[in-house]
C-alpha cells in the first residue's frame, strides 16, 4: 500500500511539472563592445524563452541571424565570419535558478554559442507578478571561450569581451 | 521494492530531460532558412553577381584597369595605361538595387537595376535568381551632334540578364547568366543588333576573407569578337572589399566585355585591374 502511494505521489509530481510554465517569443537580448574605430552593438528582439516555476528551470533560444546591427556590413561579417550562422544558426542557454533573494536571482547553466558550450553563472533579476515573469540580466562573455576568432587585420578592432544584456517578459502558459 | 527503484530512476531521468523538453517547446518555428552570402561582392569579376547592396546601403566603387601585360617593359607591362570606372550602387529595398557609373576611356555612362526574384532556401528552392537590366549611353561631342544623321538613340545599348546562382557548399558558389545585349547602332550593316550570350561564374573561398572568382561569357550568335574570360581574387578587409583581376577585356561594362572583347589570353592580351568598394550606411 505504501509503495502504491509513493508511486502515485511520484507520478502526480511528474504531471505537476507542466503546471506553471512561462513562455516568451519576443524577448530582447543585446550586446555591446567598445572598439577604437566604432562601438559594436546589436539587438535581437526575437528571443524565445521558457521558465518553469516548479523546477526553477530556465531556457533561452535565439537565431544568430536575428541580431540587427546598425550597419548591414557589420551584420554580414558577424554572420559569415565570426559566428558562422550557416553552421551554428542558434544560440541557447539552459540552466536553473540556484538562489533567489527578493528580486535578485542567480542562474547557473550551459550557454551555447558558435557550437561551443560553457558553464556560466549569471546574477540577475527575476520577478514574478500575477501571471508574468520579468527577467533581466547583464553579463560578460569572452570570445575565446566560444572559439570566435578575431583576425589581426580588420577595420573594426573587436574587444575580447562582450557585454550581453537580457530583457525578457514571459507570460504564463494557459 | 524493485518497482519503487525503477520508478525513482524513471522519475529522475524525466528530470534530466526536463530542460531539453523546455528547449523543444521553443523549436516549433518553420521559417524558410534563406542561404546568404553567395558572393562577397555585387560583381563576380566584371559581370553582376546575385548579391545586392543591403537596404539603405550606398556602395561606392572605384574600378581600375591597366594596359595589357604583353605591352613590354617600356610601358611597365601595362601599368602606364589606365582607365577607370566610378560607380555608385544603392539598395532601395533588400530585393531592389540601382546603380550608376561612368567609364573613362569608353566615355560611357551606365545605369542598372537589379531585382531579386527568388532566393535559395536551405533544403528548399535550389537557386537564387536575380534579374539585372542595364542601359548604356555613349557620350558625344558637340561637333558630332551637329551632324545631320546624329540620333541620340544611336548612342544607346542595353543589357538584360537573368542571374541564376547556387551555393553548392560553404565555399563554392556557381552562377549561370543568360544574357541579351542590344545595340541600337552596330558597326556594319549585316551585324545583328541583338547578341545572345551565356555567362558562367564561380566563387571558391580560399580562407574566410579571401576567395578566387572566375567568369566567362560565351557568345551564342553572330560572334565577331572573342569571348571574355576573367579571373579574380576578392579580399575582404572589414570596411571594404578589394578585388584583383586578370581579364582579356579592359572594359568594365557588360555591353562592351560580353560582345566587344578583342584581347586573347594566349597572346598575352591580359589586363590587370582592381576594384575597391566602400559602403556607407545611409538609412536603416
Amino acid at each position: 500500500m505504501v509503495r502504491k502511494i509513493i508511486n502515485l505521489v511520484l507520478l502526480l509530481s511528474c504531471f505537476s511539472v507542466n503546471a506553471q510554465k512561462y513562455l516568451a517569443k519576443d524577448g530582447v537580448i543585446s550586446f555591446f563592445s567598445e572598439a577604437p574605430m566604432e562601438d559594436i552593438k546589436a539587438i535581437n528582439n526575437k528571443v524565445s524563452a521558457v521558465y518553469d516555476n516548479d523546477t526553477k528551470q530556465l531556457v533561452f533560444q535565439l537565431d544568430i541571424k536575428d541580431f540587427i546591427f546598425p550597419k548591414a556590413l557589420m551584420q554580414d561579417h558577424f554572420n559569415e565570419n565570426y559566428l558562422e550562422s550557416d553552421l551554428y544558426p542558434k544560440s541557447t542557454f539552459s540552466g536553473e535558478v540556484v538562489s533567489q533573494r527578493l528580486g535578485n536571482t542567480i542562474v547557473e547553466g550551459a550557454l551555447k554559442i558558435h557550437g561551443k558550450t560553457t558553464k556560466i553563472k549569471v546574477d540577475g533579476i527575476l520577478k514574478k507578478e500575477n501571471n508574468i515573469v520579468n527577467i533581466s540580466a547583464k553579463f560578460i562573455v569572452k570570445l575565446e571561450d566560444y572559439d570566435i576568432e578575431i583576425p589581426t587585420i580588420v577595420m573594426y578592432k573587436i574587444a575580447e569581451e562582450i557585454e550581453i544584456k537580457v530583457n525578457i517578459e514571459l507570460k504564463e502558459i494557459e | 521494492m524493485k518497482k519503487l527503484i525503477i520508478f525513482i530512476i524513471s522519475f529522475s531521468s524525466f528530470f534530466a530531460t526536463a530542460q531539453d523538453d523546455l528547449l523543444n517547446m521553443l523549436d516549433n518555428e518553420h521559417e524558410p532558412k534563406y542561404v546568404s552570402y553567395l558572393f562577397k561582392g555585387t560583381k563576380v569579376v566584371n559581370g553582376q553577381s546575385v548579391e545586392l547592396p543591403a537596404k539603405g546601403v550606398l556602395q561606392f566603387n572605384i574600378q581600375h584597369r591597366f594596359g595589357t601585360l604583353n605591352s613590354g617593359l617600356y610601358n611597365l607591362y601595362g601599368l602606364d595605361f589606365s582607365q577607370v570606372r566610378l560607380s555608385f550602387d544603392y539598395g532601395i529595398k533588400d530585393w531592389l538595387a540601382v546603380g550608376v557609373g561612368r567609364s573613362s576611356s569608353l566615355k560611357t555612362i551606365d545605369g542598372n537595376s537589379k531585382i531579386t526574384i527568388k532566393r535559395q532556401v536551405k533544403d528548399g528552392f535550389p537557386f537564387t535568381i536575380v534579374a539585372n537590366s542595364g542601359v548604356y549611353l555613349k557620350q558625344w561631342q558637340y561637333t558630332e551632334a551637329e551632324k545631320e544623321d546624329f540620333l541620340l538613340t544611336n548612342q544607346l545599348s542595353y543589357v538584360n540578364q537573368i542571374l541564376i546562382a547556387r551555393k553548392i557548399n560553404r565555399n563554392l558558389t556557381l552562377q549561370l547568366s543568360p544574357t541579351i545585349v542590344h545595340y541600337n547602332l552596330v558597326e556594319i550593316k549585316d551585324e545583328a543588333n541583338d547578341k545572345y550570350a551565356i555567362g558562367f561564374g564561380a566563387r571558391q573561398k580560399l580562407t574566410k576573407r579571401i576567395s578566387v572568382n572566375s567568369e566567362c561569357f560565351s557568345q551564342l550568335n553572330d560572334k565577331r569578337n572573342n569571348n571574355v574570360l576573367s579571373l579574380g581574387f576578392d579580399i575582404e578587409t572589414g570596411g571594404h572589399v578589394f578585388q584583383l583581376h586578370f581579364s582579356n577585356s579592359s572594359a568594365m561594362i557588360d555591353s562592351e566585355f560580353i560582345a566587344q572583347t578583342t584581347g586573347e589570353w594566349l597572346k598575352g592580351d591580359i589586363y590587370f585591374g582592381f576594384n575597391i568598394s566602400r559602403v556607407f550606411t545611409l538609412s536603416k
